[in-house]
């Protein structure tokens, strides 16, 4: 059958990272799902950037009510299929440990986790603003559910900061 | 005293922006009627140069200012003393001297000085760029074009321009042999250069540098770079008139719009070149051809 | 003086500025350009600096990283010069009216530098060509 040969890659990951993960599920044949813990993301993540063969597409970030989520992309290119690792990062504590110390892949999708959603990242080397204005106040965070665009008026604006 | 009247009225500074300017003209309609758009008016060159001096000057705090707007007075006025020497003699009204072929071509050369002096002076890392461009670029359309001159003396026997045009009279044109054609066209294509126009307008890259050295220039000081680039625009087909036809008015009008046509047709068809090509360019295929065009003029075909 | 005014509405030069736009207005004023709708039978032409410039042709909403940047090219711009606030982008701010990063339309941010700019606003999204050269002529007519 088409899908058990493709279970290997799960069964694979289920081996090594036994205790690490939370759940692990394949809803279809090219996507599997992980959920981890927030202390043990960047580790599996640099595991199967390393010496799994994955590549990175993206990450990801959302504001669900208990904290934010951040998912992780990878791409298997070999076996045609992405794997996801997800964690939920408690508003109690936001912080991550940053992989971006030691990847460079990494660097510019946590500046912008970083600047958008509130998230701090441990260890990165070269925390600056990626796409909003260095001018746009420090505490606000854009993409965040209770952000008004009525909290940022003009005066809040510091021009100083801009550079020119 | 009269040839202050030259030098100011006639064939001197009004006479020649008015037909430089009128060149300009004539320049962007049949660009635009090669591309099928209609073009300005007739009096759109006049419509610039009075609009830049309705404007402010701006001297930026880098630059070094008296330098700054020095430059193009500088440049205006030698290319207007070329231009009166020029016509001068080509008109007859006076006997020119010997070896005036050769200040009239070091006086075309100091708009270009003037130019580097500009973007030197005007604190801006864009316009160091065009400067280095312009040099090399100097450097590289200069060697040819002295060649074809000193050829063309030589075959006159004279150094002077009613010395050349008298020699044309007598033993027919330079540009009905075959030496006069292949010298034609190599000195086609340092005119083009000089004027910094299209495929060589590298100092003046417009949207690569932002243009370059006349990136800072503003107002009446830009106005006096644009009526000295017009002056040059009449007064470099009318040297070429004086080298290769040498006769009379009437031809002297013919040839010199066929002239001013072949370098927009040639600006229309072509893109910009790098400043290696350039130099490649001149320095090999142009500078072959005129040692050969020399050589054929000295055997005689 | 006068001969002088009179030449400066016959030749006009615009330099192109895009301040945080979409790039659709940007595309558009290419068209102006082409046989078809010829300015250049006005005396308009594009130069590549603005220090050239009688007319600046901004288009999109302006943003927290352009603002100070447009205000040093429109400080740099010699005077008398005619500010184009271009598309619906340009005159208020568009559909990114309550953006967080939109700092706020082009009038609105030129009258702190300078509060009698001459402005002149052609609205559309993206502007027609036809409105685009009603909107040249009537800027003309006012300076």
């Amino acid at each position: 059958m088409a899908k058990k040969n493709n279970q290997k890659v799960m069964k694979n990951l289920k081996k090594k990272l036994k205790k690490d993960i939370i759940d692990i599920v394949q809803p279809r044949e090219n996507r599997i799902y992980m959920r981890v813990k927030p202390e043990k993301a960047p580790g599996i993540v640099e595991y199967l950037f390393s010496k799994y063969k994955c590549k990175l597409c993206t990450a990801s970030g959302m504001d669900m009510r208990e904290g934010i989520e951040i998912i992780y992309h990878l791409a298997k290119e070999d076996e045609n299929m992405i794997i996801n690792v997800k964690t939920l990062i408690p508003y109690s504590k936001l912080e991550i440990e940053s992989i971006g110390k030691k990847i460079k892949a990494f660097r510019w999708i946590e500046r912008e986790i970083n600047e958008m959603l509130g998230v701090k990242f441990k260890g990165h080397p070269d925390m600056r603003r990626l796409l909003l204005a260095d001018s746009f106040p420090k505490g606000k965070y854009p993409l965040r559910k209770n952000f008004k665009n009525s909290d940022v008026t003009d005066e809040d604006y510091d021009y100083e900061r801009s550079g020119i | 005293m009269s040839w202050l009247i030259y030098y100011i009225i006639f064939p001197g500074f009004i006479f020649a922006s008015i037909a430089g300017l009128l060149t300009v003209w004539l320049d962007r309609k049949v660009s635009a009627r090669v591309q099928w758009r209609e073009g300005p008016p007739w009096y759109q060159g006049f419509a610039d140069i009075g609009k830049l001096l309705y404007k402010e000057v701006i001297v930026p705090e880098e630059a070094f200012g008296s330098g700054f707007i020095a430059a193009p007075l500088f440049g205006l006025a030698a290319v207007t003393l070329a231009v009166t020497i020029l016509c001068v003699s080509f008109f007859g009204m006076s006997e020119g001297f010997i070896g005036d072929i050769i200040v009239v071509w070091y006086l075309f050369a100091i708009p270009s000085i003037a130019l580097i002096y500009i973007g030197s002076t005007s604190g801006n890392p864009l316009s160091s760029v065009g400067v280095s461009r312009e040099i090399k670029l100097m450097l590289s359309y200069d060697l040819p074009m002295a060649i074809v001159i000193v050829m063309m003396a030589l075959k006159a026997g004279s150094f002077s321009i009613s010395g050349i045009m008298e020699w044309q009279r007598i033993n027919g044109s330079n540009i009905s042999n075959w030496y006069g054609i292949i010298a034609f066209v190599v000195a086609i294509f340092c005119i083009q250069a000089k004027l910094g126009r299209v495929p060589f307008d590298l100092p003046e890259a417009e949207t690569e540098l932002g243009s370059g050295i006349l990136l800072e220039l503003s107002g009446g000081v830009l106005a006096a770079y644009e009526l000295s680039k017009a002056i040059m625009l009449f007064g470099l087909p009318m040297f070429l008139i004086i080298l290769f036809w040498g006769k009379g008015i009437i031809g002297g009008v013919l040839m010199y719009l066929l002239i001013v046509v072949l370098l927009i047709l040639i600006k229309n068809t072509n893109p910009r070149v790098r400043i290696d090509h350039a130099m490649k360019y001149f320095w090999g295929w142009m500078s072959g051809a005129a040692v050969l065009a020399a050589i054929l003029a000295h055997l005689g075909a | 003086m006068d001969i002088l005014k009179k030449s400066f509405k016959k030749s006009i030069w615009v330099f192109h500025l895009s301040t945080a736009a979409c790039n659709n207005c940007d595309i558009e004023v290419l068209e102006l350009l082409t046989p078809k709708y010829d300015v250049e039978r006005f005396g308009i032409k594009l130069v590549g600096s603005p220090r050239h410039a009688d007319a600046l042709l901004v288009c999109g909403s302006v943003n927290a990283h352009a603002k100070p940047r447009f205000l040093e090219v429109y400080r740099q711009t010699p005077k008398p010069c005619l500010v184009v606030a271009f598309g619906s982008c340009g005159c208020s701010s568009g559909i990114f009216r309550d953006s967080y990063s939109i700092v706020g339309p082009v009038d609105k941010v030129l009258k702190e530098e300078d509060p009698d700019a001459k402005i002149v606003y052609i609205p559309g999204c993206p502007p027609k060509p036809e409105a685009m050269i009603e909107g040249i002529v009537k800027g003309l007519e006012a300076v």
